[in-house]
């Protein structure tokens, strides 16, 4: 555990090596020094931005925007994705719809959705929407039709009420499914609402990228770029990573005493 | 004399034939009756429908004709019916501890909860896993899962426990154990058993009464009561004998059908 602590370490001081190496050799306008982008960043969390706001309003915007697009979308794949996987006239009905969905590029999604609601909250909803619910549905669907019926025919036996199999039975056997899903929606979701607001859409990180990136500020670019990171990093490993690791202890402990 | 416990009268079960045709009779107007505290054993080839009938009896498929009854046993506590399972596999809840898959059941029979914890001990201890309750499924062998579902089934205390070919997915040594130890448990358990196999020795040895089905019709033509006392030896000489004439019977009864 511990080598790989410090291989993760290690990747990530090559990484800041290489980049200073490489900022002594270029125009600070193109590449800035890791230490510059750091006072940047430093600047922009104390400091009001553009247009009077703080980096906290456009941070809690995006959040806000990520969060709301991705319960939409999630609740709307876990719904049409179970109906899929228990229903197989629903299947057959949407079977041809999702890869159509599946195909179209992100970024193409992200424009008709803007052509289409202009730059507003609707357009990086539905855009997300678009993109990541069929991907939740598709998976959901499979989960669903891949459930153990001896497990299910085991909780008849013994009596098990609705409420029992759903908890112990179905839920647990759908986590893997779900956790995959999550993951893929999350990632998606960010990076599409991050593009709404490059795009156009008024306030959030994305909106900042474009201010600075207008007036070809490189510095703030990249700063804001490594914010987003940092912050999406830390929802990823800090949120996701450990709630995972809490609901599959069952599959870890799996140990020699079996073999 | 003891109580009839399952009380199966002329059932019939058919499945649809794949692609729509003609229905497939998978039981027979089968009839038999179990006794409380005996070891019954349904005994036929591969399927002939033994294991629908224990699902009949569990609830989980329903009949097409005929009947089946249980009645509680006389020492019932409760009064509601109790139908213990063990599968062919152990058929856990591989995310629950061992003690939670116990549970499981005691919740869905609606055995009050102040009752869990010694039912837990008490059997685990019976089937020889003491001291197990936070250990996964996964990280138990296959015959010690397949303890667990013993455990699980009997901690119901059920009126009937139905058993089907529990210990065919197990290597010939520890299943050799598991049938041992089974009829040890059930000295203790005093259990009435509804026990599914394939195989004629184990029937022979097990049981106070054998069942004998074939198929095509998926009927009982047979009922032998093996009148051995117990403790029994494995390796009794007249288990071998009878299990022959049980053999020579079966052939029999297969090529008539086949003469048909």
């Amino acid at each position: 555990m511990t080598t790989r602590l410090y291989m993760r370490l290690a990747s990530m001081v090559t990484l800041v090596v290489v980049w200073w190496l490489a900022s002594l050799v270029t125009l600070p306008e193109v590449l800035p020094s890791p230490y510059r982008i750091l006072q940047t960043m430093g600047k922009i969390l104390t400091e009001l931005g553009p247009e009077g706001n703080s980096a906290f309003f456009h941070i809690g915007i995006t959040l806000f925007r990520i969060v709301v697009a991705f319960v939409v979308a999630m609740l709307a794949g876990i719904g049409i994705g179970l109906a899929m996987g228990l229903r197989r006239t629903v299947e057959f009905s949407l079977m041809s719809l999702i890869p159509l969905f599946l195909t179209i590029p992100t970024i193409l999604m992200v424009f008709l959705a803007v052509l289409w609601f202009g730059f507003s909250e609707t357009g990086s909803l539905v855009a997300v929407v678009a993109v990541v619910t069929p991907f939740v549905t598709v998976n959901m669907a499979e989960g669903t039709k891949a459930m153990d019926k001896s497990l299910m025919d085991m909780g008849k036996a013994f009596k098990a009420n609705k409420g029992m199999m759903l908890r112990k039975v179905y839920i647990p056997q759908l986590m893997p499914y779900l956790m995959s899903a999550f993951r893929y929606a999350f990632g998606m979701t960010w990076k599409i609402v991050a593009l709404a607001e490059t795009f156009g859409i008024k306030f959030g990180i994305g909106y900042m990228f474009f201010f600075w990136f207008e007036s070809f500020d490189m510095e703030q670019v990249l700063a804001w770029v490594l914010l987003f990171v940092i912050l999406m990093l830390i929802i990823e490993y800090g949120v996701i990573a450990r709630f995972e690791q809490r609901a599959f202890a069952w599959r870890r402990t799996f140990s020699a005493a079996a073999l | 004399m003891a109580s009839t416990v399952v009380h199966v009268d002329k059932l019939t079960k058919k499945f649809p034939a794949p692609g729509g045709g003609e229905e497939f009779v998978v039981l027979d107007a089968v009839s038999l009756d179990v006794k409380e505290g005996e070891f019954a054993s349904l005994v036929g080839p591969s399927g002939c429908g033994k294991s629908t009938l224990l699902n009949v009896i569990a609830g989980i498929e329903v009949e097409n004709g005929g009947s089946v009854t249980v009645h509680p046993a006389t020492e019932s506590a409760d009064g509601a019916i109790h139908v213990g399972y063990v599968f062919q596999s152990a058929r856990l809840l591989n995310w629950l501890t061992v003690e939670d898959n116990i549970r499981f059941a005691l919740e869905a029979q609606g055995v009050p909860r102040d009752q869990w914890r010694d039912r837990v001990t008490k059997y685990l201890e019976m089937v020889g896993l003491a001291g197990q309750e936070p250990n996964y499924p996964l990280n138990l062998s296959g015959g010690m899962q397949q303890r667990v579902a013993i455990a699980r089934a009997l901690a119901i205390e059920p009126d009937v426990l139905l058993m089907d070919e529990p210990f065919s997915h197990l290597d010939e040594i520890t299943a050799r154990k598991m049938r041992i130890d089974l009829m040890d448990i059930l000295e203790r358990a005093k259990t009435t058993i509804l026990f599914v196999t394939h195989d004629l020795r184990e029937a022979v040895y097990l049981s106070d009464d054998v069942y004998m089905m074939s198929t095509k019709p998926a009927r009982i033509f047979r009922h032998v009561q093996v009148d051995l006392e117990r403790p029994r030896q494995p390796e009794d000489p007249r288990l071998f004998d009878m299990e022959k004439e049980l053999v020579r019977e079966f052939f029999s009864v297969l090529e008539q059908t086949q003469d048909q």
